[in-house]
């Protein structure tokens, strides 16, 4: 049984495998960018606070 | 004029102005995605040769504008900054770049998987395909320069050199199917190829969420860059002390 058969149960039938991946990948790709940009801006906020309270020590 | 824009290029003006726009992207984007996701999965109906596969459009066409629109604006960023050293166009044209890969890699991905049931392969050296790989390249070589030196401001400018070269492409990528005979189709918007109003409808809301989507990550990553490039100034420091405490 292919992919595309396996996956014809969802809505969309023999294109179900493609239309559904093709959405998945771009919400996985957009979700990754927005929490990396998320991670990223508190990471600095962290790093950066550490830097200063150092600098007072 | 020209004042307003020297002060909103101001670092700690631009990072208040990313703050307060922010949720201005960010809440459209998401109910407008969901309204967007409606109407091109439940909506919009099947098309008469491709059936449902031609859903794809929905994400792949507007992924593909973007990409090269963002190039477009990181290259005129990339640009301001190289004429009146405005840092905060080096910001912008810095945030853009893996934003704009990142369209770049769902237009290929989605492309390829809508080939598949279309055309028999999920990719072909075809002028719109291979002009569209050389952009990710073009994206990625950028990110790569931008990185390879410890100071900002030589980096966008080495960078920026190699954005506007590569402008060259985009005229490449859009008139590709015009000008040689290639497997990817012709143009589909403006041209009738959407035959139902409601196909129009969600092409259009998708293609503004993707515009949100950008504008709110921009927003987001450009706070963090102005962060890191002003931690020596007076105002940072406060800010992060004021928000930590």
């Amino acid at each position: 049984m292919t992919m595309v058969e396996y996956f014809s149960f969802l809505p969309f039938g023999k294109y179900a495998f493609y239309v559904w991946s093709a959405y998945g990948i771009a919400f996985i790709t957009v979700a990754t960018l927005f929490i990396r940009a998320r991670s990223n801006h508190k990471k600095t906020l962290v790093a950066l606070s550490n830097k200063y309270s150092r600098q007072n020590d | 004029m020209w004042k307003w824009i020297q002060r909103q290029a101001s670092p700690k003006v631009f990072y208040q102005t990313c703050t307060k726009l922010t949720p201005w992207f960010l809440l459209p984007f998401i109910v407008l995605g969901v309204v967007g996701l409606y109407w091109s999965l439940v909506v919009s109906p099947a098309d008469y040769q491709q059936g449902d596969g031609y859903r794809i459009i929905y994400i792949h066409v507007p992924s593909a504008i973007m990409s090269m629109t963002v190039y477009g604006i990181m290259a005129i960023a990339g640009g301001i900054g190289l004429i009146w050293q405005i840092k905060m166009a080096e910001v912008v044209a810095k945030v853009s770049a893996p934003i704009g890969a990142a369209f770049t890699i769902i237009a290929l991905a989605t492309g390829a998987i809508w080939g598949k049931p279309m055309w028999g392969t999920w990719w072909v050296w075809d002028a719109r395909l291979t002009s569209e790989l050389i952009l990710l390249f073009l994206y990625l070589a950028y990110m790569s320069l931008n990185n390879a030196f410890d100071n900002p401001r030589t980096a966008a400018k080495s960078s920026s050199i190699l954005a506007i070269v590569g402008l060259v492409n985009l005229p490449i990528i859009h008139y590709s199917v015009k000008w040689w005979n290639t497997l990817h189709q012709g143009y589909t918007v403006g041209t009738g190829g959407l035959k139902d109003p409601d196909m129009g409808i969600a092409l259009g809301i998708m293609f503004l969420v993707f515009v949100l989507l950008y504008a709110a990550l921009v927003t987001i990553k450009a706070k963090t860059e102005v962060l890191t490039r002003e931690q020596n100034s007076r105002w940072v420091k406060d800010l992060v002390t004021g928000e930590r405490s």
